[in-house]
C-alpha cells in the first residue's frame, strides 16, 4: 500500500530525470555535430596566438668587416586609452611631453581616442625608454622593435643610404640591395595560458630567414681620409657641392666615394633631397679640360700624332667657324706633350680636327661617357653626349675640350682608370660579397671588363704625358713627396639659365692616379662653384692630400699583414 | 564485472589520468620557466647589441676625428721638440737619446700635423 501510494510520484521523478537526460544527450549531440567547428575555432583563438617573426636585417660591412649599418633593439611606446582614467590623463601627458619631445596637443589627441592600442612614439632612445619605465604608469607600455643604426654617423652616408621606420631601404645600398638585406619573415602559432599570456610553446612555426650581410669594397679609413679632405676644401673654397671618388684602377673596386653636402644617417628628420643625393653619380657637369684625356688617347691610339709633333697655338686666339676659341695662357708652338701639359684648348682642338668628329665620338663612347657605369647605387644618370650628326660647326672646337658634353664624377674615375691600368674600361662596383649570418659567401663580385679602349703602349705613353702635367704643367699643386702622380686639371664653365656660359660659376676638377709608374689608386676630385675656381688651384691639392695619406695607409696595412703572417709562421 | 577486476581497472585508469594531467601541467610549468629564461636571454642579447653599437660609435673615425679637431678640443699632437723620452736605470731617470721624429699612421689619418721641421726625404 505504501508503495502504491508513492508509485506515481516515483514515476514522475523518473520521467523528469529521463527527460532531462535525454535533453542533455540531445544538447551534446547538437554541440558535437553542429557547433563543434565554431566552438573549436573560438578555443583555438583563445589558446593560440599568431605571431609574425621579424627577420634580422643584414649588416653592411666595409672591406675589413667593420660594420657600417646594423640593427639594434629599441623600445616603441604605446598607450591603451581604455585603461586610463580620465582624471589621470592630463598628468600623464605632462610627464610624457618632456620625455618624448612631442607636442602636448599631439599627445592629448592620442590619449583621448577610443581605442585599446595607439602608438605614441616608435623606436625611441634607450634613455627615453628608461624614463618611461620609471613612470610605471598603467596604460603605457613598451614593445621591442629593431632600429637600423649607423655607428659612423655621416661617413659614407651616400653609399650606405638608410632604411625607414619599417626597416625597408630608402636610399643608397639600403635601397638597391633591399631584397638581399631584408630577409623573409616567419610566423609561429604560440600557445596562450588562461590569462592570455603567451607561452614559449608553439604548435607550428616557420622560422624567419634573416637578411644577408653585404661586404663592400670601400675601406673605412680611406673613406674617412677622402671625406676629411673634401670637408676642408668644401669649407675653405666655399663650394656649393663636391665629390671625391677613389678607385682601384685595375679592378674598378670603389675604395671611397664622398659627396658634400652630407647628412648624419642617424638624424634624418626634415632632411632635404639636396643633402641626400650622391653628387658623384647624380650630378652631370661639363668637365672642361679633364676631358682632353679622351682626345689625347684617341690621337695616340690612332697614331695621328706623336708626343713631339708640334702645333701652333695661335698665340691664344683661334677662330673656328663663328666662334673664337681662347687659351688661358697664350702659346706659340707647343709639342703635343706640351699641349696636354699646359692644357692648351687651341692645340687640343687642332688635334681633334685631325682626328675628325667620328673618331672623337668613337673614343668618347669607348671611354664610357654617355652611358651609365652600372655602379650598384640607385639614381645614377648617364650623362650627355651627342653623335656627330648632331654636332654643330663649332662642336669640334667644344667637345674635345670638354664642353657640350655632360659627364659624372664616376664616369671620369672609370675613364682615368683606363689610362692607369693599361687601357681597359672596368665597371666600377661597390659590393664585394654577399654573406649569410654564418659567414658563408652567397655571392661574390669581382672585376668586370667593359671594353678595351686603348693599347698598353698608348696607355704608357699617356701616363708619361700626364705625369708631365703634374711635374711641369697645370697640375703642379698635385705633386707629392715620395710618390709620382699623373693627372689632368679641369675648370669647366657652368651654364647660366639663359644658355650662355657663366664667367663666375665653374666646376673645378682634378683626375689622376698615383703612383704614376705602378698605379695603386685613381682619384677624382670635383668641386662645384669653388672660390677660386681653377682646378689646378683648388682640386689638385685635395688630390695630393688624399693620395699621399691613402698610399701610406695602404702600404702600412700591407706591412702589418706581412708582419702578422711572418710571425704566424 | 567482478569487484576484484573492477577496482584495479579503475585504479589504473585513474593513475594514468593523473599522470597525464601531471605531464601536461609540467609542460606548462616548464614553459613558464623557459619563458623567464628566454626573456633574460633576450635582454642580455639586446644589451649586447646596444653595447656593440656604442663601442662601434665611440670608436668610429668620425667620432675620434671630430673630437680631435673640435674647436673646444685641447688636443694637439706634440711637436718633437716638446717631448722627451726617459728610461729608468734602477736608480734614477735618464734622458734617452732623441732619434728622428716619426710620423705615425694615426697622425696621418687624422691630419694632425706637427710643426714644420727639417728632415731628410727618403723616397721609397
Amino acid at each position: 500500500m505504501y508503495i502504491s501510494n508513492y508509485r506515481p510520484r516515483c514515476e514522475a521523478v523518473f520521467i523528469f530525470f529521463l527527460v532531462f537526460l535525454l535533453f542533455c544527450v540531445a544538447r551534446l549531440f547538437y554541440i558535437q555535430l553542429f557547433r563543434s567547428n565554431y566552438l573549436a575555432g573560438i578555443a583555438k583563438k583563445q589558446h593560440s596566438l599568431y605571431v609574425e617573426l621579424e627577420p634580422t636585417r643584414g649588416t653592411i660591412y666595409d672591406r675589413n668587416l667593420k660594420p657600417q649599418a646594423f640593427n639594434i633593439p629599441v623600445d616603441s611606446v604605446y598607450i591603451s586609452p581604455n585603461e586610463i582614467k580620465d582624471k589621470d590623463k592630463e598628468a600623464i601627458i605632462a610627464k610624457l611631453v618632456p620625455i618624448l619631445n612631442v607636442d602636448t596637443a599631439y599627445l592629448r589627441d592620442r590619449i583621448n581616442r577610443k581605442k585599446s592600442f595607439i602608438w605614441l612614439a616608435r623606436k625611441i632612445t634607450p634613455e627615453q625608454s628608461v624614463a618611461i619605465k620609471k613612470l610605471n604608469t598603467r596604460g603605457i607600455g613598451l614593445i621591442k622593435e629593431s632600429r637600423r643604426s649607423y655607428p659612423n654617423g655621416y661617413l659614407a652616408s651616400h653609399i650606405v643610404g638608410f632604411a625607414g621606420m619599417d626597416n625597408s631601404g630608402q636610399e643608397g645600398l639600403e635601397l638597391s640591395c633591399d631584397s638581399f638585406l631584408k630577409g623573409v619573415a616567419g610566423w609561429a602559432l604560440f600557445l596562450r595560458d588562461a590569462r592570455q599570456k603567451k607561452l614559449d610553446l608553439w604548435e607550428r612555426m616557420v622560422l624567419p630567414k634573416d637578411g644577408y650581410d653585404l661586404v663592400l669594397t670601400i675601406d673605412e679609413v680611406i673613406q674617412y681620409i677622402a671625406e676629411r679632405e673634401l670637408d676642408k676644401a668644401f669649407k675653405t673654397y666655399h663650394a656649393k657641392g663636391g665629390s671625391i671618388v677613389v678607385m682601384d684602377p685595375h679592378t674598378g673596386a670603389i675604395l671611397a666615394l664622398a659627396s658634400r653636402p652630407t647628412f648624419d644617417l642617424n638624424i634624418r628628420s626634415n632632411i632635404s633631397k639636396d643633402l641626400i643625393r650622391d653628387r658623384a653619380i647624380t650630378d652631370m657637369f661639363e668637365p672642361g679640360s679633364v676631358f682632353k684625356i679622351v682626345t689625347a688617347s684617341a690621337a695616340l691610339e690612332e697614331k695621328k700624332v706623336t708626343e713631339e709633333d708640334k702645333f701652333f697655338c695661335e698665340n691664344g686666339q683661334y677662330r673656328v667657324g663663328s666662334h673664337i676659341l681662347h687659351d688661358h695662357t697664350s702659346h706659340g708652338w707647343l709639342t703635343f706633350r706640351e699641349v696636354v701639359e699646359q692644357s692648351s684648348n687651341i692645340g687640343t682642338v687642332k688635334v681633334a680636327q685631325i682626328l675628325g668628329p667620328d673618331t672623337v665620338y668613337k673614343y668618347i663612347k669607348l671611354f664610357g661617357f654617355g652611358t651609365k657605369t652600372g655602379i650598384d647605387l640607385p639614381g645614377e644618370i648617364s650623362g650627355s653626349t651627342k653623335p656627330p650628326r648632331a654636332w654643330s660647326k663649332i662642336s669640334i672646337a667644344a667637345i674635345p675640350i670638354g664642353q657640350e658634353v655632360g659627364v659624372t664624377a664616376i664616369q671620369l674615375a672609370s675613364a682615368i682608370s683606363v689610362v692607369a691600368n693599361g687601357g681597359q674600361l672596368m665597371k666600377p662596383y661597390l659590393i664585394k660579397e654577399i654573406r649569410d649570418k654564418q659567414g658563408e659567401v652567397i655571392e661574390e663580385f669581382g672585376p668586370r671588363l667593359v671594353n678595351k679602349v686603348i693599347s698598353l703602349d698608348t696607355s704608357n705613353r699617356l701616363k708619361k704625358i700626364l705625369t708631365g702635367v703634374v711635374e711641369e704643367g697645370t697640375g703642379k699643386m698635385a705633386k707629392m713627396e715620395g710618390f709620382t702622380a699623373a693627372g689632368k686639371t679641369g675648370t669647366g664653365q657652368k651654364l647660366e639659365p639663359n644658355g650662355t656660359y657663366s664667367h663666375s660659376k665653374f666646376f673645378a676638377s682634378f683626375i689622376g692616379f698615383a703612383p704614376a709608374e705602378d698605379p695603386m689608386l685613381t682619384i677624382v676630385v670635383c668641386l662645384d662653384e669653388p672660390h677660386p675656381y681653377y682646378g689646378g688651384v683648388v682640386a689638385a691639392p685635395v688630390f695630393k692630400s688624399v693620395a699621399g695619406d691613402v698610399i701610406k695607409y695602404i702600404r702600412s696595412s700591407q706591412e702589418s699583414r706581412e708582419a702578422v703572417a711572418y710571425n704566424a709562421h | 564485472m567482478r569487484l576484484n577486476k573492477f577496482l584495479p581497472v579503475v585504479f589504473s585508469v585513474t593513475l594514468f589520468s593523473l599522470l597525464y594531467v601531471y605531464q601536461q601541467s609540467e609542460i606548462y610549468r616548464l614553459a613558464y620557466v623557459g619563458q623567464k629564461r628566454q626573456t633574460t636571454l633576450e635582454d642580455l642579447h639586446n644589451q649586447n647589441c646596444i653595447l656593440k653599437y656604442n663601442i662601434e660609435k665611440n670608436g668610429s673615425l668620425t667620432q675620434i676625428g671630430d673630437k680631435l679637431s673640435g674647436k673646444s678640443s685641447d688636443f694637439e699632437m706634440p711637436a718633437s721638440y716638446r717631448t722627451m723620452k726617459m728610461y729608468y736605470t734602477g736608480e734614477n731617470l735618464s734622458l734617452r737619446e732623441r732619434g728622428q721624429p716619426k710620423e705615425t699612421l694615426l697622425s696621418r689619418i687624422f691630419g694632425v700635423k706637427s710643426e714644420a721641421q727639417a728632415k731628410t726625404v727618403s723616397p721609397r
